[in-house]
């Protein structure tokens, strides 16, 4: 069903977000040598790479996640090629005007800008409008894409079939496609962060445009800060399920997965818990209420039952003493998910208040959503990416050096992985340009993950260069497959 | 606690990866006719209900002991005011004004005895987090502008302590502390 | 629904500059001294002829403390009426009293005896009032500084309300005439109820998520947490609307 456009756009994206990987690895390897202290930076030029690192890392895997279901969603239903051209000019215009913002005018207030920073001129004047111009300019892109595709949905399935609530009942005559639902839940959730970043960035504008007259109220602006950055890193995840959910059976050789009620149940529950979720950010804050705070933790607790009841529960049975047909795209997804859950374990362990206390903001925090992107979502984007660019190729060595791309991720993303956790538990603070005399092991500990960063780096510069060469074929290919 | 909150980890990681491989191996030596678990969604079930007592288990326990409870029916001996600003802490046993920011250049507190510090910051958001003499993470807040948090602690053991910034606060974060004597 | 969308934008843009008049720039932080610090235990003569010292007073009672000068043409006289018409309403006097004390050494017991009347408190049990002869160790303790103006015969002193636990302690401190959540906040401090935290006084609340209400202990959902939930909101809206636009054009599955 889906076209030659939608084809080439999405090898484009693909290609796109897998250079922008590499240059974002590498500017993790930088920080990572300037804390060991084999580079000597300027603090704020190392502000400035974190602050790059982290939103083009935000953006790009949410992209990937997008890119995914869109090409899956043709399966099902038609969906909007413009939307998708749009997310791309603003996505791209929008990276561009963050680097911009970051690296000539030298903004460097993190990629979570928690108010009243970026206001704190210490850069070119023009930076801070750039910077939270750039996120308009991505919000809008993706809000579009996101609507749009809701609309899609919405025009083949009703509301309620769109989120499976027949299921509820006895035998229900209508099947929703799970792949459906999880885009539906998650693009739900997508479109009401972006709407809040899209109220927090009127709220500094207000500010930023009144001269000093309106002040706004830090509480607010940072529960709606995290209200946003929370949940769209959250939500990218999801993305990445529902192309699980599509693929996994279909290229192991087993029949589809069918929505039954408890999945249907577990998805819906998600997207309440997952909106609630974020309180977990402002545990610290004792200013805010003391309900809110243990409504953070169980929330938080809670929106780990239905991922892990049900699809890793999902993923295992499936595979459990099961013969599957075992190739690269099923390696990496089930990979994945093992790496999901063990950053899920350490992401429980840090919404236990009690032990936030003494985690909160050291390098526990970087350690476990380090876990479940680099050793979860980029493998299910990942999988996705090599699928799709087998899928028009006429060559069939598409298994070549399989093991030892694993290996090299598996032991690099392990051990650069360690050096967090490590020094997390050595309570060690995250986004430290340099490490004060207290932390002796601090420079040790960043060389090793530097290191170790590398062997990652060297794995997806196999899966860049093969994937591409891939894409470009189809990106240039005058007539389809 | 950070050690074994460490090794908790590792533990649950180790397991979470030795289920996988097994499950992956189980997979590799299946026969053509083989079909997995008799009965999952009853096994489900039972995976569902074991998780969730647990957690259930954890919050109950946990959640008593947040910080936000700390210390909350005694009378501490001594309140300590704290501004946090870029790139400073200054600390006071008076009320700091803010139009004319100072605190005190050494803070000596009492060890054994309930301290109360009251952080508030005078510009961005900031962390203030003390760490003991092995530099290890003990209790922290956060400084917000125009509120003020109140963190209740008993010193252990008399010595040095050093206040870190946690949250990022712009390009001198890393530098921005403070210290504390306890007697 | 884009169009609509914008329109609220634009529409709350507009509300922020209305308000944005509103700002007051002073902060208050004298409140924060000399917290949990004793209060000096000066001897009182009280109006009932009773002669206890303000630590037994507290003893039997935790104290808020207001303090006062007879002849006072300025603030005196309308904070201690707004006082009295907060607290008026409150069922549970049982776990404070309000000492109204003179910080002035011309006041007699007579010129008290007079206020307490004329403020109709004179059989009001919660409400004591005092003079003492050690009033200047008094003000020390408590960070107060009435200062004499020669000109117009009157002190130049703030309203302040000290509120005294059991055990002696200044828990909290309110100066000028504040609301009745304010007071409530300072009720609690002196039953040793902990609050983890606070908001300085005097900043810009229009937009805060909660606004905190000490007589029921919880906090109730300010502007700010109506905010939160806007973006929830507009999403469901968003999700109805497309819903029923399209359902028109759907295609049978």
């Amino acid at each position: 069903m889906e076209t030659i456009k939608l084809r080439k756009i999405t090898s484009l994206w693909i290609i796109t977000v897998l250079f922008l990987f590499i240059v974002n690895i590498v500017l993790g390897i930088i920080m990572r040598l300037n804390q060991g202290e084999i580079l000597h930076e300027q603090p704020a030029t190392f502000y400035a790479h974190m602050t790059t690192h982290g939103l083009t890392q935000i953006g790009i895997w949410f992209v990937a996640g997008m890119t995914g279901i869109n090409y899956l969603m043709e399966r099902y239903l038609k969906t909007s090629y413009l939307a998708n051209v749009v997310a791309m000019v603003l996505t791209v215009t929008g990276i561009l005007m963050l680097w911009t913002s970051t690296y000539i005018g030298n903004f460097h207030a993190g990629w979570t800008f928690l108010y009243p920073l970026p206001l704190k001129i210490m850069w070119a004047k023009w930076a801070t409008p750039l910077f939270l111009g750039s996120i308009l300019v991505m919000g809008v892109g993706w809000l579009t894409w996101s609507v749009s595709m809701m609309t899609q949905i919405l025009k083949k399935y009703p509301l309620t079939k769109a989120l499976a609530w027949q299921h509820f009942r006895k035998n229900p005559t209508i099947q929703t496609p799970p792949f459906i639902l999880i885009s539906m839940i998650t693009l739900i959730g997508i479109i009401t962060c972006l709407l809040g970043a899209v109220l927090l960035l009127a709220m500094y504008a207000a500010e930023y445009f009144s001269n000093g007259a309106f002040v706004n109220d830090a509480l607010l602006m940072k529960n709606l800060t995290y209200f946003f950055g929370h949940t769209i890193a959250n939500e990218m995840l999801y993305l990445g399920l529902a192309v699980i959910y599509e693929l996994f059976p279909e290229v192991g050789g087993r029949p589809k997965w069918k929505a039954t009620w408890y999945v249907a149940l577990a998805w819906n529950c998600t997207l309440v818990f997952i909106l609630t979720a974020f309180f977990h950010h402002l545990y610290m804050d004792f200013v805010q209420p003391v309900g809110f705070q243990i409504v953070g933790q169980i929330a938080s607790y809670m929106a780990s039952l239905p991922a892990a009841g049900v699809t890793v529960f999902s993923v295992l049975v499936a595979v459990y003493r099961t013969s599957i047909k075992w190739s690269l795209t099923n390696l990496l997804f089930f990979i994945g998910v093992a790496g999901w859950v063990i950053g899920g374990l350490g992401a429980v362990i840090d919404v236990t208040i009690t032990n936030n206390f003494v985690l909160h903001n050291t390098l526990w925090v970087p350690a476990h959503f380090h876990t479940y992107n680099a050793l979860g979502n980029v493998l299910f984007s990942l999988a996705f990416f090599h699928w799709f660019s087998i899928q028009f190729s006429e060559k069939t060595d598409f298994e070549k050096l399989t093991k030892l791309k694993l290996t090299l991720l598996l032991i690099g993303g392990i051990g650069f992985l360690l050096a967090f956790y490590i020094g997390g538990a050595e309570s060690m603070p995250r986004r430290y340009s340099n490490y004060p005399a207290e932390f002796p092991m601090a420079a040790p500990l960043a060389i090793g993950a530097a290191v170790f960063a590398t062997i990652y780096l060297a794995a997806i510069l196999i899966f860049f260069f093969q994937i591409s060469k891939r894409c470009l074929n189809i990106l240039f290919s005058s007539s389809s497959h | 606690m950070q050690n074994s909150i460490l090794i908790l980890f590792l533990v649950l990681a180790g397991m979470s990866a030795l289920v996988f491989t097994f499950v992956y191996l189980s997979s590799k030596k299946a026969g053509k006719d083989e079909q997995g678990i008799p009965n999952p969604l009853k096994t489900r079930f039972w995976f569902l209900l074991i998780l969730f007592v647990i957690l259930g288990i954890f919050a109950s326990v946990t959640i008593p002991r947040s910080p936000y409870f700390l210390f909350a029916d005694e009378t501490p001996v001594r309140v300590i005011h704290v501004s946090a600003m870029q790139f400073a802490f200054l600390m006071s046993d008076k009320a700091i004004d803010p139009k004319n920011p100072v605190g005190e250049a050494s803070i000596e507190l009492p060890a054994n005895k309930l301290v109360e510090f009251r952080v508030t910051s005078l510009d961005v958001n900031h962390g203030f987090a003390i760490y003991d003499q092995s530099n290890r993470l003990i209790a922290q807040t956060q400084a917000m502008p125009g509120y003020v948090n109140r963190l209740r602690w008993k010193f252990k053991e008399p010595g040095n302590y050093t206040i870190l910034c946690l949250e990022y606060c712009g390009m001198a974060h890393q530098v921005m502390r403070a210290s504390l004597t306890i007697k | 629904m884009f169009k609509h969308f914008i329109f609220i934008i634009i529409a709350l843009s507009f509300f922020f500059t209305q308000l944005a008049g509103a700002q007051i720039a002073s902060t208050g932080f004298e409140e924060e001294n000399n917290i949990y610090e004793k209060v000096y235990d000066a001897k009182l003569n009280l109006n009932n002829g009773d002669n206890r010292t303000l630590t037994q007073l507290c003893a039997s009672k935790p104290v808020i403390l207001a303090l006062i000068f007879t002849r006072c043409s300025g603030i005196c006289n309308p904070f201690l009426v707004q006082l009295k018409e907060n607290l008026q309403f409150k069922t549970d006097t049982d776990n404070f009293s309000v000492l109204v004390l003179s910080f002035d050494p011309r006041d007699t017991r007579e010129d008290m005896v007079n206020l307490s009347k004329s403020l109709n408190l004179e059989n009001n049990k919660q409400w004591l009032f005092a003079t003492t002869g050690d009033i200047e160790k008094l003000n020390l303790s408590v960070g107060f500084n009435p200062v004499w103006d020669s000109i117009r015969s009157q002190y130049d002193h703030d309203a302040l309300l000290v509120g005294i636990n059991k055990e002696g302690y200044i828990t909290k401190k309110l100066i000028g005439i504040r609301n009745k959540s304010d007071l409530e906040l300072l009720i609690r401090s002196v039953n040793d109820v902990f609050s983890p935290s606070y908001r300085l006084p005097n900043k810009n609340r229009l937009f805060s998520c909660f606004n905190y209400n000490p007589e029921t202990g919880k906090n109730t959902p300010g502007l700010g947490l109506l905010f939160l939930t806007l973006p929830a909101v507009i999403t469901l809206l968003l999700l109805l609307g497309i819903s029923y636009t399209v359902r028109h054009k759907r295609i049978l599955i």
